[in-house]
């Protein structure tokens, strides 16, 4: 869905510091969602940990640079870090060119689904969060 | 007389001096990065060489090569004749802002610096669970860097003083704002009484700086002349490390990155191998070191504003790292080890840290 000019897919989830979710199958693959992209800018460090890596929800998976901002991606469950979408080592700008596609970051696996309740999907609950995001940064721009 | 009008032609008889014999051009980070003869220091020399003769205008055209530039100065260690460019590109950038024309990314670090006291804005600093302001024979200040964007390698340097029972305190710092003199303006009055107020309250003879740069600002700058006049002893961390027994010792092949800031600009080179080789007796040298080491590209503003170009520096300066053999590549900056751990590529397994984070873990190993 389109909201003010931003693309949020309907099937995704979404966490309130703009990262995204799509389940396939019994993994998850996320990235940076398209407000978040255009609002820091070009992309120009994406940290990549090694596989393997345990999550813990709510904690640093790694880390986001803009030439102007630097942005914690936080895991949205509990899990492992199972791969990374090493394209971004040379071409973080990927992020900015197709932030749900080839802009991809890290393919996770969940020790239980259930943790997605906790993000925000569907357009009832995505709409107006972002709207409000929208109105929060028009403000302190 | 100089104004801000005509700051380069203060340096008129060195930019005439530049023979284009092109020695610098085998040493510019940024040439070598982009390969581009405009963006090398005789490149530039042959721009302010038309400035001066009037056949073009210090206009926004110029912007990409003029400040594009780490300020690294090996263009300058490396000159026959004897330019000193970082000199001379720093008071270009300043004479353009005077004109009204500057890179966007310098004007918004000059406007980030009236309106708050860091560098990135950022509304809550790590607080590294220390007092602050206390009486202490020590500050230790940590930098913008080091307070933002490497975390782990101040609480390493601050577990490592700790470890070694100095009587040292934080202070509620601000950015010492050094850095706006390389890129077009000027160290803020505000922030360094800021900073010179608090340092005096401690009580502390001596202040240590986890940042090369804030050194460079503090034992160079005239707005931190009061602190020099109150006899504060200034030292950069590596420094106050030199000699010290830490009691542990590594087999690991360590090498050592000089960062600009405290190498060319400072001429300490010697203490930080002092500690690590202490150490790491496995320690080897870069192809390119001390007075000829290659910039990681962080330097004068270059990371904010060509991040793309400034990473391709880091990646061949990790080249060499790589070459080298080294299992650990270790630096005393946050801002050189900050841009070379993000243009690490996952292929190549060396660690990048700074040499408290080494010598931490390996007391923490022990």
């Amino acid at each position: 869905m389109d909201i003010g000019g931003y693309n949020f897919p309907d099937e995704l989830y979404y966490d309130p510091e703009h990262f995204w979710v799509r389940v396939e199958g019994d993994e998850l693959v996320m990235g940076m969602d398209d407000f978040a992209q255009k609002l820091a800018g070009e992309i120009v460090y994406v940290q990549l940990p090694g596989e393997g890596k345990k999550l813990k929800k709510g904690k640093k998976l790694a880390k986001v640079e803009s030439g102007k901002w630097l942005g914690k991606v936080l895991s949205p469950v509990d899990g492992e870090l199972i791969a990374v979408n090493e394209d971004l080592e040379l071409k973080p700008e990927l992020i900015n060119q197709d932030c749900y596609g080839a802009g991809w970051m890290y393919r996770l696996k969940a020790d239980n689904l259930a943790d997605l309740d906790d993000l925000l999907h569907g357009a009832a609950a995505v709409e107006p969060w972002v709207n409000e995001e929208i109105a929060k940064h028009a403000q302190e721009g | 007389m100089t104004n801000e009008h005509n700051l380069i032609e203060q340096f008129t008889e060195q930019i005439q001096h530049c023979t284009r014999c092109g020695f610098c051009q085998a040493h510019c980070p940024v040439f070598g990065a982009t390969g581009r003869p405009a963006l090398n220091a005789r490149g530039k020399m042959l721009l302010l060489k038309e400035v001066l003769a009037g056949k073009i205008e210090l206009n926004q055209d110029l912007v990409g090569s003029l400040f594009q530039c780490t300020t690294c100065a090996s263009c300058a260690t490396n000159c026959p004749s004897g330019v000193d460019v970082p000199a001379i590109i720093k008071a270009a950038r300043k004479q353009m802002v005077g004109l009204g024309t500057c890179h966007p990314a310098f004007t918004g670090m000059n406007e980030v610096l009236a309106e708050h006291d860091n560098i990135y804005a950022e509304d809550e600093p790590e607080d590294f669970d220390r007092e602050r302001g206390k009486q202490a024979e020590v500050v230790y200040f940590m930098g913008c860097v080091g307070q933002y964007r490497e975390e782990e390698a101040t609480e390493a340097a601050l577990d490592l003083l700790d470890h070694l029972e100095v009587d040292y305190t934080l202070i509620d710092e601000v950015c010492c704002s050094g850095v706006l003199e390389d890129v077009g303006f000027s160290v803020k009055p505000h922030l360094a009484s800021a900073n010179i107020e608090r340092i005096l309250a401690t009580g502390a003879g001596t202040l240590v700086t986890g940042c090369p740069y804030c050194y460079r600002t503090f034992t160079k700058q005239e707005a931190y002349a009061p602190l020099r006049e109150a006899g504060i002893k200034i030292v950069h961390l590596s420094q106050f490390l030199a000699g010290r027994d830490l009691g542990v010792h590594s087999q690991a092949k360590v090498t050592y990155h000089d960062p600009c800031d405290l190498g060319r600009h400072c001429g300490i080179y010697e203490e930080p191998r002092q500690t690590i080789k202490a150490v790491a007796p496995n320690f080897v040298e870069l192809t390119n070191h001390r007075q000829d080491a290659l910039c990681c590209g962080a330097g004068g503003g270059v990371r904010g504003a060509y991040a793309k170009n400034s990473l391709a520096m880091a990646r061949r300066r990790l080249a060499q790292v790589e070459n080298s053999g080294a299992e650990v590549l270790l630096t005393e900056c946050n801002s050189c080890a900050h841009n070379l751990a993000n243009a690490k590529l996952r292929a190549q397994k060396f660690r990048v840290m700074t040499t408290p984070q080494f010598l931490m873990e390996l007391i923490e190993e022990s």
